[in-house]
């Protein structure tokens, strides 16, 4: 982010902006009674206006009262055994909240910490290969490939509860056609989102599914911007395919590899829909967002302990978005 | 795993080619074009296998009965459309999907309105303060959906904006993406024709309405399909923030839907069929904007 903004905020600084006439008084508007290049009355650039605040003020009422405002909102509420029909029956308790996170429960804080590891590293893993596979098979290339590149991107047109409705019949342990699949093959059938063992790589898969098509998308792009010219060169001096991507194409690649790594960790943290759909028996694929939502839900007493929850997941998110931040800067630095 | 030396792969996106083109030049080139063939096989199968959950959701769609309650499973379409009359009756679907367009209408408009004015403020005008306030925005970024749900939930209860259509509308309202894509629009035209203009003596909102936006106009159709398609796919915010069923989106209607009729397999894949296929319509005819809109997004913002 910063490197495509650090040049753009310079060149909004570095624009020449000459003293442009601007006509004085409102009333003299239309008139062209000031010739351009004459002495200006009024030596004031049209650009140069308080009227800036006004103009950011609509973006920044949204923001202010929904994002920034809760933000903060978010960290006093996990300080207070909070009721919600009646605030002033809330209680305060101090880091209670933060003190229950770390005790059993039904999941408990920890197992749903766990859970959104597991998910985050396969989305990261499985993503970041099989999107940069798929990138190197279908970059440029003619119609053919292009209707794959659709193909790969059209699940992730999708919206997120219809197809993991779809996708939950096709793991379904009796009539669903993967295990029907399975077994027209020989191999061993599973319970899938029915048991503890298999239910999140079951999501994990799902969510390959609908998000592989957009990294392969950064994929390409990143791939479309690389030049030949070492690889060409390569070529010449009998370098095979394999070594020709291990040494030329992939160290190219790595600001975009880097990139999407954290897109996806950052992204797989705060998945929710699939858990909330696809939650077979028992709490295996009970993330961080879903505890969140399962004790906000209104009915239940529970909304400071949630609110803890959701800071400990806002702080573990601003880490990550620090790390991108640096690295895409010394990112956009080995790229330039 | 590379690309292919053939003509084509070659001729495209090479801004770096330093000498003549090697075109036909013979030798690896024959040897690697068989691999393309295999190279485009291999990728339509597997975009093919991508496919096989919307071939399966419409063969189940339109099987006869309910469930399925044997193998071997069914893998052609039978053609049975009496589901989706069945899935059609069973809900209120023209409610959730009036809800819905309502609701990211209403999301575009204000978004557009919103990104334009501070996209104009942060690319064009010049005020103390404007790095930091751009800073300010970017990092709203950070903050994940899902720990905004309790606060935002305590809010709109106080406000009294729980099971309205606001709820839906005010917290989407502006858009990071949209006021930093608007912004970058502005920083690479021709600013001089605005200058010319407020000589004339246009006013800032004039210069804005009939200068800015008509150059801005490609960024204003990425944003609004872009807004258009979140608010359409949108589903924990209005399941936390709306229980009452006539204010409620399509995702959320489709999602108790199959609470409440779990077992009727084809009606739920009917009901998933007629639900998804006006946004995937809306994606398959705009595909080479919302590509474009993902590309911006990931290479600026997200």
């Amino acid at each position: 982010m910063p490197e495509s903004l650090a040049p753009a905020a310079g060149v909004s600084q570095n624009q020449p902006s000459p003293v442009r006439p601007r006509t004085g008084p409102r009333l003299g508007r239309r008139t062209g009674r000031i010739p351009a290049g004459a002495g200006p009355r009024d030596r004031r650039d049209f650009r140069a206006t308080a009227w800036g605040y006004l103009f950011v003020l609509p973006a920044l009422l949204v923001f202010g009262v929904w994002t920034i405002f809760p933000t903060f909102y978010t960290f006093y509420i996990s300080l207070w055994h909070w009721n919600e029909f009646d605030i002033s029956l809330s209680k305060y308790v101090g880091l209670a909240n933060y003190r229950q996170l770390f005790q059993q429960g039904d999941p408990s804080f920890l197992d749903a910490f766990g859970h959104s590891l597991y998910f985050t590293v396969g989305m990261v893993l499985g993503g970041t290969a099989i999107a940069l596979g798929f990138a190197l098979l279908v970059q440029r290339g003619g119609r053919l490939l292009a209707l794959s590149r659709l193909g790969f991107y059209l699940p992730h047109a999708t919206p997120l509860i219809a197809s993991s409705l779809v996708w939950g019949m096709i793991f379904d342990p009796r009539f669903g056609l993967l295990n029907y699949g399975l077994d027209k093959l020989h191999l061993p059938t599973s319970q899938w989102l029915y048991s503890p063992g298999s239910s999140m790589p079951a999501v994990i898969v799902y969510s390959l599914w609908h998000e592989v098509g957009f990294i392969t998308l950064v994929f390409i792009g990143g791939l479309a911007v690389i030049s030949d010219e070492y690889g060409e060169a390569a070529r010449v001096d009998g370098c095979g395919p394999w070594r020709e991507f291990w040494y030329i194409t992939w160290p190219q690649l790595r600001p975009v590899t880097t990139f999407v790594v954290l897109i996806t960790t950052i992204g797989s943290l705060q998945a929710f829909t699939q858990f909330y759909e696809l939650r077979g028996a028992g709490n295996s694929t009970v993330t961080l967002s879903l505890l969140i939502f399962l004790n906000a839900d209104g009915q239940s007493p529970t909304l400071g302990y949630a609110a803890a929850a959701a800071t400990v997941l806002f702080a573990i998110t601003v880490l990550f978005s620090l790390v991108r931040r640096r690295t895409s800067v010394g990112g956009g630095a080995v790229a330039s | 795993m590379t690309l292919p030396l053939t003509s084509r792969a070659s001729s495209r996106g090479h801004k770096l080619r330093g000498g003549a083109p090697r075109r036909g030049s013979g030798g690896p080139v024959g040897a690697w074009r068989g691999w393309t063939w295999t190279r485009r096989l291999v990728a339509l199968l597997l975009a093919a296998a991508f496919l096989v959950p919307f071939y399966w959701v419409f063969v189940i769609s339109v099987q006869p009965g309910t469930t399925i309650s044997s193998w071997p499973l069914n893998l052609v379409p039978q053609w049975h459309w009496a589901n989706y009359s069945r899935a059609w009756d069973l809900d209120t679907w023209p409610r959730y999907f009036a809800n819905t367009v309502f609701v990211a209408a209403c999301t575009v408009a204000l978004c557009l309105v919103t990104s334009v004015l501070a996209g104009f403020a942060f690319g064009v005008l010049r005020f103390r303060g404007k790095k930091v306030l751009m800073g300010l925005i970017l990092s709203v970024l950070m903050v994940p959906t899902v720990t905004l749900i309790v606060p935002d939930f305590v809010i709109a209860n106080e406000l009294h904006l729980l099971n309205t259509y606001w709820v839906q509308i005010l917290p989407f309202g502006s858009s990071v993406f949209g006021i930093f894509l608007v912004r970058q629009f502005f920083l690479t035209m021709p600013q001089e024709i605005m200058d010319a203009a407020a000589v004339d003596g246009a006013g800032r909102l004039r210069i804005l309405w009939h200068i800015g936006v008509p150059a801005v106009r490609p960024a204003l159709l990425l944003i609004g399909i872009n807004v258009f398609v979140a608010s359409w796919n949108s589903f924990l915010w209005p399941q936390v923030m709306v229980t009452d069923p006539s204010k409620q989106p399509i995702e959320v209607g489709l999602a108790s839907f199959t609470t409440d009729n779990g077992t009727d397999w084809s009606a739920m894949s009917a009901a998933v069929c007629f639900t998804t296929l006006p946004i995937m319509l809306v994606f398959l005819l705009l595909q080479r904007q919302f590509i474009r809109g993902a590309m911006t997004a990931a290479g600026s913002v997200k």
